[in-house]
């Protein structure tokens, strides 16, 4: 009855000041919009490179544990020899939806006579993993695809460019063996794809067999890529995967425990707390001015409802309620604000261009796209709340100690 | 003469004898010079031209072994083809000065290695190209001194401290066992200019050869940087001051088919 009563007040209370209470609520609107915003950009934008990375790397990886401690020296002698029944024996698992045997090494590229210093990254891999993993199928800007022949490659965009290469052009790419004797090999330039992503225009597509005989590890590979149905359910496949006694040999890792993913998923999350914090902190801050402006000016009138008996906590939950009442109005509205800019990030994003994305490390795609969902809209909507309650405590705590007496005899 | 005369005599003739025999054992392990000794070691390891069967073997994550025909001319010029294993046969490789070219057989190119690409190990070996295929004079490129002696595989051997006179050699510091008895380097420790030792590097089976020239036919290198690796070198068969077609210094013996 009295939550009711305080309730009705606090509604009431909205509407007969309208100038502050359309305040409040534009500060309400403008935090959650930028909340919405920035959530789904910056989710977004992370959400695409994940997914980009795990379709590359796998969900879960299987490697030689000392490939893993020394993988930044790519130390191609510890690989996994005979990684055909290996590659089987996991394909029969449940859960596991693909196996992609792979290995990946650097080499020098080169068109004609003359061999030439363009560095590239060769990925030795089976054609099914570049079609339906890297998406270079679909890429394309010269060429075709593989036709089935051994020795055929696809360039880069990045790394064709660097050394003049033309479709139908022969390659040399000098590698190193596992022992590190300098290998050889001679590619026909089957196709040149536009990867649009950070590194992938710098690398070398070719048949598994041509690289394991690049690196001199005949039927072995260095990775073994492993991919469950959705990567964020990685966790679950790699404790899978973990028990299974074909793999107690091997280090089993799942993408997120893998650098540089393990760091960036940390500063994603800080990222976006301080986003949270400081749009949280801002629009509190305006709340509570309004509020204590509120406070103030009503100082005679909560002397008279605290004579009429309204308590110290009744009169908290009249003003929290007040701002509750105002943020939900605030929030939806915030949410109405900002929902078509955050759709059209998603549909259509930002293009920083192919240049952009290929210089960074990270695999940015060079249109960078929003995510908009309803975790975003509802955590957006919530904060709102949030900072409501947050800037009408203090000021309602001040009404709160307000002693009737000498409210009504001065009108403070 | 009286027994006092003649036992003086005796003492004078005994002492005489003893000090003789004690100045032809000074003598005898009395270091000679530096000098003498690198120049001697020079004499033995460096010559104007040879001819080599060597087999290398490589121990490392996987045992390798190359076999190849060697010749080196002088203290700079070198060339090598591989013809075993299968996968690197035909293999060429051309030292002229500081340069390098390999010619790769299976993609019919040649790629040409200079500067700090001849420390790299050779067929990811322990030795690198300039290692396997220069023959400096050690008295040019180094001051030495005699620190001590020591005994390698029994042999008795003086202890060589060397150290650059420039910069630019690629061991700025070797402490070196000298047989005694052939003046071969049994034993080297390779250091860089930070005093962290790069390699050790062993000599065995001297033999002699024309001219009473010693060399050893069975050599061990180890990279410590490596870790876990070992190349031994084993000259097959090995003749110097032999002649050999001038075309073999040449591009168009390194890409001839």
């Amino acid at each position: 009855m009295i939550l009711a009563t305080s309730v009705k007040l606090a509604l009431r209370n909205t509407t007969r000041r309208r100038t502050r209470t359309l305040l409040t609520a534009g500060m309400v609107v403008l935090g959650v919009a930028l909340l919405l915003l920035a959530l789904s950009w910056v989710g977004g934008i992370f959400q695409s490179i994940l997914s980009t990375a795990t379709a590359l790397g796998g969900h879960v990886r299987v490697v030689q544990p000392k490939f893993a401690e020394r993988e930044e020296l790519s130390p191609l002698y510890e690989n996994i020899s005979n990684v055909a029944p290996l590659e089987a024996a996991l394909r029969a698992l449940p859960g596991v939806a693909g196996v992609e045997p792979r290995i990946t090494t650097g080499v020098t590229v080169s068109r004609g006579d003359q061999i030439g210093d363009v560095f590239g990254l060769v990925v030795g891999a089976s054609e099914r993993y570049f079609r339906e993993r890297t998406g270079a199928k679909e890429k394309l800007i010269s060429g075709a695809w593989f036709s089935g022949e051994p020795n055929e490659a696809i360039l880069g965009s990045k790394v064709a460019a660097e050394v003049g290469a033309k479709v139908g052009d022969e390659l040399i790419l000098v590698g190193m063996t596992q022992d590190g004797s300098m290998s050889p090999i001679k590619v026909k330039l089957a196709a040149i794809a536009q990867m649009g992503v950070g590194g992938l225009d710098q690398q070398i597509f070719v048949p598994l067999s041509l690289v394991q005989y690049l690196v001199d590890i005949e039927g072995g590979a260095t990775e073994l890529l492993v991919y469950g149905e959705e990567y964020e359910r990685a966790d679950l496949l790699v404790r899978q995967l973990r028990a299974a006694p074909l793999l107690k040999d091997y280090t089993v890792q799942s993408w997120s425990e893998r650098e540089p993913w393990r760091s960036l998923s940390g500063t994603v999350n800080g990222m976006q707390s301080v986003i949270v914090a400081v749009i949280v902190f801002l629009t509190a801050l305006g709340i509570w001015n309004t509020m204590m402006m509120s406070v103030l000016e009503r100082t005679h009138e909560i002397g008279v409802l605290r004579a009429m008996g309204l308590s110290r906590w009744g009169t908290v939950r009249l003003f929290v309620g007040e701002a509750l009442a105002i943020a939900i109005l605030g929030g939806l509205l915030g949410v109405a604000l900002a929902a078509y800019p955050a759709w059209l990030l998603e549909t259509r994003g930002i293009t920083i261009g192919a240049r952009t994305a290929a210089s960074t490390s990270l695999m940015i795609s060079e249109t960078m796209r929003g995510d908009l969902n309803w975790t975003v809209v509802g955590t957006s909507f919530c904060l709102g709340l949030l900072m409501a309650l947050l800037g009408s405590l203090v000021p309602a705590l001040r009404a709160a100690s307000i002693q009737p007496v000498a409210a009504m005899r001065g009108g403070r | 003469m009286s027994r006092y005369t003649f036992a003086w005599i005796l003492s004078c003739i005994c002492a005489l004898t003893l000090n003789g025999a004690n100045r032809v054992e000074a003598e005898a392990t009395a270091p000679p010079t530096a000098e003498a000794l690198i120049a001697a070691m020079d004499k033995n390891l460096t010559f104007e031209a040879r001819k080599s069967h060597t087999v290398m073997t490589v121990s490392g994550h996987r045992d390798r072994t190359y076999e190849m025909i060697s010749y080196g001319r002088g203290e700079e010029d070198a060339a090598m083809e591989y013809v075993a294993p299968a996968r690197d046969k035909g293999t060429r490789m051309l030292k002229l000065g500081d340069e390098l070219w390999i010619y790769m057989p299976n993609v019919d190119r040649v790629q040409k290695i200079s500067g700090h690409m001849l420390r790299q190990g050779m067929m990811g070996s322990d030795l690198s190209y300039e290692d396997m295929m220069a023959s400096r004079q050690m008295r040019k490129q180094y001051n030495a001194k005699v620190t001590g002696e020591q005994v390698v595989d029994g042999h008795a051997c003086w202890t060589l401290e060397l150290l650059a006179k420039n910069e630019s050699v690629t061991y700025p510091k070797r402490v070196t066992a000298v047989d005694k008895q052939t003046f071969i380097p049994l034993k080297q420790d390779l250091y860089a200019l930070s005093g962290m030792l790069l390699k050790t590097w062993t000599m065995a089976d001297v033999k002699e050869f024309a001219g009473g020239r010693k060399f050893p036919t069975r050599m061990t290198v180890q990279d410590h940087v490596k870790k876990q690796s070992v190349t031994k070198v084993e000259f097959k068969s090995i003749e110097f001051g032999v002649e050999f077609p001038r075309e073999v210094f040449s591009l168009r013996w390194l890409e001839r088919k």
